[in-house]
């Protein structure tokens, strides 16, 4: 089973470019989302995100997960609205709640943003192995082993835990709680004592791996090892160039 | 109670995990099921009180579609004890625990406490204990009886000895075994094959996704064509049984083989003694 933050195994152009690529190609959308506060620009950026995941066969994952951000947003983009007073107002609610065109527009802007720059995470993990992304913080950007080993981790073990959260939950409904209900504040309600399940069931696993890794002799490493080698391509150069586009036309306001 | 209806079931991205499958448990039965690791068992046990719902076919419990109705209906009258209790359990105290499970399906307080209370006894529970804190086996004792507390009509038990040892494996089977007497309907996967000897009635054989066998456990763990397709070993007292040959055949229980040669024996020491 397949989380959304996991691996998925393939041979596209995407899944062949060097990992370094791949990470500042994820850190460039990303950037480009926060650089520019134009909505068309960001849908843009989430389509070119849709068209990456399609060219790397994960198109059916990336929509059914931009879904479920989407109603997320949803519950964000009221909350923000609410809290934006000022502006030119558009609607009056009772209550003397005053909606106003500032506050939809800047709540749009922050749903889009959210979505647009979580879609970038998943597409570099999703055509990335873990082992590479280590590799590559270890060979090409210096990074200590100790700390690019804590980040590969935490990247490793959040499928782990969604993968966990469902088991739990699945457990809840076996015993009646209604998780199958389609009030979300009854939900979240709901969910709020199984923290209890996952916090222990997570620290276990943690400190399993951590007795695992010593037990190999994580500690006595005192050089690097790794045989496998990576090296850039013409296709990793067309996505830096396009990359640093990207973030120069978000950057520049030539869109505003 | 129970009943599939060429029910098939596969996950998105894999071939069918469950092929055609049809079978019916009736109420009070105490049903086993059997397969190598990856036949299918814990999906076909999902598929029993809704949490998964089959590609084609119907799954009814007590009638109610299970395609149609929440699986928190469902829950209601089923138990679903997991393999792993660390999913189960969720709350600080073992009292808690059981209590949770019943905030579901009792309204009242009192009789919530009068439950609790009761199952707290029956499994000797101490109930201001921390779960966490607790020896695997414990902790499995803690889910199943939460899971008992509500009085289940349809228990299934997902491999419920995994990880328990023998004493352990006997106080959980026993229980769950006094309860089938009282008549809950049982629906139990599990890898001991002695456990299953020892307490099913009937056993479905799953392989590959198919069912390859359905009968009394005695003809079953008999039966070496199913047993190699599903590549399971009988228990010890049936396969020397099978190994001793046709007058052996009727033998399963430990009790049986020990009177059967009992009395061979006897039948010899007689003959030896007429002779000389």
């Amino acid at each position: 089973m397949n989380g959304f933050l996991s691996y998925v195994n393939g041979s596209s152009p995407l899944h062949k470019l060097h990992p370094l690529t791949k990470m500042v190609m994820s850190f460039a959308l990303c950037a480009s989302c926060f650089l520019s506060g134009n909505h068309v620009l960001i849908l843009c950026v989430i389509g070119l995100n849709l068209c990456l995941f399609a060219s790397a066969g994960g198109i059916a994952r990336a929509v059914s997960t931009l879904l479920s951000f989407v109603k997320f947003s949803a519950v964000l983009f009221v909350l923000q609205l609410f809290f934006i007073k000022d502006g030119t107002p558009i609607f009056t609610l009772p209550l003397g709640i005053t909606l106003t065109y500032e506050g939809v527009m800047f709540s749009l802007l922050f749903v889009l943003r959210f979505l647009a720059s979580t879609m970038p995470l998943a597409l570099m993990l999703s055509v990335t192995p873990v082992g590479d992304i280590s590799n590559v913080l270890v060979r090409n950007l210096r990074v200590p082993y100790r700390y690019a080993f804590v980040i590969t981790t935490a990247a490793r073990f959040i499928p782990l835990f969604s993968e966990e959260m469902s088991g739990i939950m699945e457990a809840q409904t076996a015993r009646g709680v209604e998780f199958d209900t389609r009030n979300f504040i009854k939900k979240i309600r709901l969910l709020i004592p199984l923290c209890v399940p996952l916090l222990i069931s997570s620290v276990r696993r943690i400190e399993n791996s951590a007795i695992s890794a010593e037990l190999r002799g994580f500690n006595l490493r005192t050089r690097l090892s790794g045989y496998k080698r990576y090296s850039f391509g013409a296709n990793d150069a067309t996505i830096l160039i396009a990359c640093a586009a990207l973030v120069a036309v978000s950057a520049s306001g030539i869109w505003p | 109670m129970l009943r599939f209806d060429r029910v098939s079931f596969s996950y998105r991205t894999e071939t069918a995990t469950i092929s055609d499958v049809s079978f019916e448990i009736g109420e009070g039965e105490f049903v086993a099921l059997l397969g190598e690791n990856g036949a299918g068992k814990s999906t076909l046990l999902r598929l029993c009180n809704g949490l998964l719902r089959p590609t084609s076919g119907r799954v009814s419990v007590r009638g109610y579609d299970t395609a149609t109705t929440k699986t928190s209906a469902i829950a209601r009258f089923t138990g679903f004890l997991f393999q792993n209790p660390d999913r189960q359990i969720c709350q600080n105290t073992v009292y808690g625990e059981i209590m949770f499970g019943l905030e579901y399906i009792l309204p009242d307080e009192s009789e919530r406490r009068r439950r609790t209370d009761e199952t707290l006894a029956l499994f000797s529970l101490d109930g201001l204990g921390d779960p966490f804190g607790l020896s695997r086996g414990e902790r499995q004792q803690i889910a199943l009886a939460a899971i008992l507390a509500r009085k289940p009509v349809l228990l299934l038990l997902d491999e419920p000895t995994t990880g328990l040892d023998y004493r352990e494996c006997m106080t959980v089977m026993e229980i769950v075994s006094n309860l089938n007497a009282e008549g809950t309907t049982v629906f139990m996967i599990s890898h001991d094959m002695e456990v299953v000897a020892d307490f099913a009635r009937r056993v479905l054989v799953l392989s590959g996704g198919r069912l390859i066998g359905d009968g009394p456990v005695r003809r079953i763990m008999k039966d070496p064509g199913v047993l190699r397709e599903a590549s399971l070993l009988p228990a010890q007292i049936p396969a020397l049984a099978m190994t001793l040959g046709d007058s052996f055949a009727n033998i399963f229980t430990i009790d049986e083989m020990a009177d059967t040669v009992g009395q061979r024996a006897l039948a010899r020491q007689t003959s030896v003694g007429k002779t000389s």
